[in-house]
């Protein structure tokens, strides 16, 4: 209750302060003081709702439906923080939030900066505005109670002393499929606990807990710096409209270009942890598969990246006076950044990719798709209707043009191929809306060439001048450059066995890249170390792209039966399974196999566990991490050694065709279930008819002893060559799922074999990805340095 | 001045006209309708839910795992992954596969399950005490 009055009050601190600021740009002097007043209170608002909401969590007050979602008693601290933005509420928050603080820099960023405060505060509270009304109490409130909408409850996490309180006997459902018993929670519930003096929090002891795939460190940073990416992305939104409002385009170039800077630096680095998350935790192998997801998050960092060189050349040629070049360009993408990040909002939080994607977010409804869809509408046409106002003054004030060998237009060109890359993932990734999808060959062979003319560019407009170039001069500068690409396209060419053309192109556009940055970064080294950023995140984004070409392409994988003591070879590995350990306090399973290559001996361990949480097999692989290569080993499946046969289940009636010979499952012998619940001896059994050719045989496979301690007795058909065994059977049901294995193998083999199924790759040159992205990183926020201290001039 | 619109235009022209053609070949459409499904020779991606009265397989030494899909008008296809059951198949409400329909069953490539909340949906029945 405490944290929705505290989201609501804010709210109405940031109306009041976006009318304040607002006021002060169209001319009242005396508002200003109130706006700054208004925008602190609810920056110290949001603050302590979030420290609210946290405090929820930690306390395990499972009242709010949101922690009884969320998290549970068994997480350890890291993990009860992250819980945080670990649901689509938590998430908003977590997004206002970051906002908020954010706010609190550019407001005393701006109100050094002569009388830009109130024209981009007013537009980056009103930013701010929308969020606070996603988390209000009408849409997705972190602090809804549990019993406001009916929920069901599992009975595992009710304090059993109330389970037979007369009173809840009219709460309580059981599921026939899984014989679980649930509680509807809804008001009626509450208010009769109430009446009998019992709280929620005494009544409701434990949560569901955190999906487990987010039980990783990585999760704990990646949402985090995402986030603050996205909210970084309202501010040369906010700068653009400032000027546009001040009809002047000189000065907000400058004054945005360290928050466009640090902005896409810290969305690139949101996005590479969020790869490296799945590589880690996922085990599919890789760490990028064009999922909608990832790709909205992509898409604004791309637009975001093409802006930074077209506002680079804006402020070159305002030395000449004017307002400069791509004037109209720039105001577009910093505007599209920002939609595009809410654009990003809408797809992934609307539901509206709801088969699309492994992120699988529930429907938040229709209140919120329609507020999406507002949110994003509002921003797009207050952004380009003031474009479209404006647009006949930008007109005229247009600068004329350069020679085609000016590094202006290399720049320009620059930005157009990166907003065509970003084109290319949004047509793909809104195929869902028109119920199309598209396949990762469409990302992959569009940005192939434009990998390779980014290369281009990438060492070509750092050669050539601003303004002209003579094309004689050009080819003296770039000798060694030329020759060292060739010489290590040749070298990897050869070694590397690379014969695709387009692979060859990409590489060699890439290292023309790279060595072109490297050559100048070394002279500058020598001198003005603050020059160096472009130079660095060239060099990062060309060591990336390498990465990529040797992990994606030639990524070698392999499927492998390791059978418990025996050696087997891959790729120059002798694999040895030697058996597996519980870990985690029994909870998960650490599978060992003993790794040998050329002497050099070292054990590496995928894990396979059951999560209760969804009730599902987890698989988490082991990466032996290297210089050149990774060897990522992903577990598939582990075979207990008494079933090397097919998997079969069936219900009663039913029956299958093995090689020949029909199987039916007839009819199921009922334990004695007093007995089972008591501990005493019980016997289960199915009843089979073997059918081959026209004779038919009746066996029954049982499972008896008492409760944890069952054996599985087979039957065996040696007319038909055939073993049966129960893996395990449903009494509720009667449905039997049924190992079947050949007799005549069985012999050969005397010893059960425990078998571990992994699938074995090799990554080589991987962590040229993660290194590439963190140089970059670095690079950005080289610049941010430098542009700050130009921004103030 | 005239001649740099017309050499960005022909650019434009020719990179939208690949996107489309190359969209138009790796597109994938949603079929929902199993029984369109099993007459079309294409790759679509369809969405059902698994059929768990009906046996399910895995194959070890082929490496595949088959099962049966239900549609909601109750068309019922075989499926064939080549690849292990899903990590989160057991509780899966809705599967998506992805693949063609081929020789009597479905060729999954792609298999996506969905699992929504695990206490919601109708198979909570009251138990009448």
């Amino acid at each position: 209750m405490v944290g929705s009055i505290v989201l609501s009050l804010a709210l109405f601190c940031a109306v009041l302060a976006v009318i304040m600021y607002f006021l002060n740009y169209r001319g009242y002097q005396n508002t200003l003081n109130y706006a700054r007043i208004a925008y602190h209170a609810m920056a110290i608002l949001v603050i302590v709702a979030a420290a609210l909401l946290w405090h929820a969590i930690l306390s395990h007050s499972y009242e709010y439906k949101y922690v009884y979602d969320y998290s549970s008693n068994d997480l350890p601290l890291g993990h009860l923080l992250s819980t945080f933005w670990g649901g689509q509420e938590g998430s908003f928050m977590l997004w206002l939030l970051l906002s908020t603080i954010i706010g609190l820099i550019l407001q005393s960023y701006s109100a050094k900066r002569g009388d830009l405060e109130p024209r981009v505060m007013a537009v980056f509270t009103l930013a701010l505005t929308f969020l606070l009304v996603m988390v209000s109490p009408m849409f997705k409130n972190p602090f809804a109670y549990i019993w406001t909408e009916p929920v069901f409850v599992s009975a595992k996490h009710i304090n059993s002393a109330f389970l037979s309180l007369p009173f809840l006997q009219n709460f309580i459902y059981s599921d026939a499929q899984s014989n679980q018993q649930f509680i509807k929670m809804n008001t009626d519930l509450y208010s009769a606990l109430t009446t009998s003096g019992i709280s929620v929090n005494q009544f409701i002891i434990d949560g569901k807990g955190l999906n487990p795939q987010l039980l990783n460190f990585w999760m704990q940073i990646h949402p985090p710096i995402l986030f603050t990416g996205f909210s970084m992305s309202t501010v040369p939104f906010s700068f653009a409209m400032a000027a546009m409002m001040k009809n002047d385009y000189k000065d907000w170039v400058r004054q945005s270009f360290p928050w466009v800077l640090a902005g896409v630096g810290i969305l690139g680095l949101g996005i590479m942890l969020g790869g490296y998350w799945a590589y880690e935790m996922l085990g599919w192998g890789g760490y990028w598969a064009w999922d909608p997801v990832e790709n909205s998050s992509l898409i604004p960092w791309l637009i975001g990246i093409a802006s930074v060189h077209t506002l680079l050349v804006q402020r070159k040629s305002q030395a000449k006076g004017g307002i400069g070049k791509f004037a109209k360009t720039n105001l577009i993408l910093c505007l599209l950044t920002y939609i595009l990040v809410l654009y990003a909002t809408f797809l992934t939080r609307s539901g509206v990719l709801g088969d699309a994607s492994v992120h699988s977010f529930v429907d938040p409804g229709m209140l919120v798709y329609l507020f999406l869809v507002i949110f994003i509408g509002a921003f797009f046409v207050l952004g380009f209707g003031t474009l479209i106002y404006r647009w006949k003054y930008l007109s005229d004030k247009m600068q004329e043009e350069e020679g085609l060998l000016s590094r202006e237009l290399a720049l320009f060109t620059a930005a157009i191929v990166l907003s065509a890359s970003a084109l290319i993932v949004f047509v793909g990734t809104s195929a869902p809306l028109i119920s199309h999808a598209v396949e990762t060959t469409f990302y992959n062979e569009m940005q192939l060439p434009i990998v390779i003319i980014i290369g281009v560019l990438n060492g070509l407009s750092l050669l050539i001048k601003w303004k002209h170039s003579k094309g004689q001069e050009l080819l003296k500068k770039s000798v060694f450059s030329i020759s060292a690409s060739i010489i290590f396209t040749v070298v990897v060419a050869i070694f590397g066995g690379v014969t695709n053309l387009m692979v060859i192109l990409m590489l060699l556009s890439t290292a023309f890249a790279f060595f072109v940055n490297l050559e100048i970064a070394i002279k500058i080294i020598r001198g003005n170390m603050k020059m160096l950023g472009a130079y660095v995140a060239h060099i990062g984004i060309a060591i990336f792209i390498l990465g990529v070409i040797g992990s994606a392409i030639y990524s070698k994988e392999m499927d492998m039966d390791l059978v418990k003591g025996q050696p087997k070879e891959a790729f120059g590995y002798k694999m040895t399974f030697e058996g597996w350990q519980a870990i985690d306090n029994g909870k998960k399973y650490a599978f060992n196999i003993h790794m040998d290559k050329d002497g050099k001996e070292f054990h590496i361990s995928p894990v396979m566990y059951i999560a209760e949480y969804n009730n599902s097999l987890m698989r988490e692989p082991a990466i032996k991490v290297g210089m050149t290569k990774d060897l990522y080993i992903s577990p598939v499946g582990y075979d207990e050694g008494n079933s090397s046969g097919q998997s079969v289940s069936l219900s009663v009636g039913q029956e299958t065709n093995i090689d020949g010979v029909s199987i039916k499952y007839e009819s199921f012998d009922q334990p004695d279930l007093a007995k089972m619940t008591s501990g005493g001896q019980i016997k289960m059994g199915t009843k089979l008819v073997i059918k081959k050719g026209d004779k038919s045989y009746t066996v029954e496979p049982l499972i008896e002893g008492s409760m944890g301690n069952f054996k599985y007795v087979p039957a065996d058909v040696k007319e038909a060559n055939l073993n049966i065994q129960i893996k395990k059977v449903d009494p509720n049901t009667q449905k039997a799922d049924f190992v079947i294995s050949k007799i005549v193998k069985e012999k050969e083999a005397t010893q059960p074999k425990e078998v571990l199924s992994i699938q074995a790759s090799i990554k080589p040159f991987i962590s040229l990805v993660w290194i590439g992205i963190l140089i970059m990183v670095l690079g950005f926020f080289v610049s941010v340095a430098r542009r700050l201290k130009e921004s103030l001039i | 001045m005239k001649s740099k619109y017309i050499f960005g235009g022909v650019i434009i022209v020719i990179f939208l006209g690949l996107m489309g053609y190359l969209f138009t070949q790796s597109n994938i459409k949603y079929e929902n309708d199993f029984a369109v499904v099993m007459k079309k020779d294409k790759t679509v991606k369809a969405a059902g839910s698994w059929v768990k009265a009906k046996s399910y397989e895995i194959n070890k030494e082929n490496r595949t795992f088959s099962f049966y899909l239900e549609d909601t008008q109750g068309h019922v296809m075989k499926v064939v992954y080549d690849g292990t059951i899903p990590n989160n198949f057991e509780s899966a409400q809705s599967v998506v596969v992805t693949g063609k329909y081929q020789d009597g069953y479905f060729h999954a490539k792609e298999i996506l399950t969905k699992c929504p909340s695990k206490y919601e949906g109708d198979n909570v029945k009251a138990s009448g005490v």
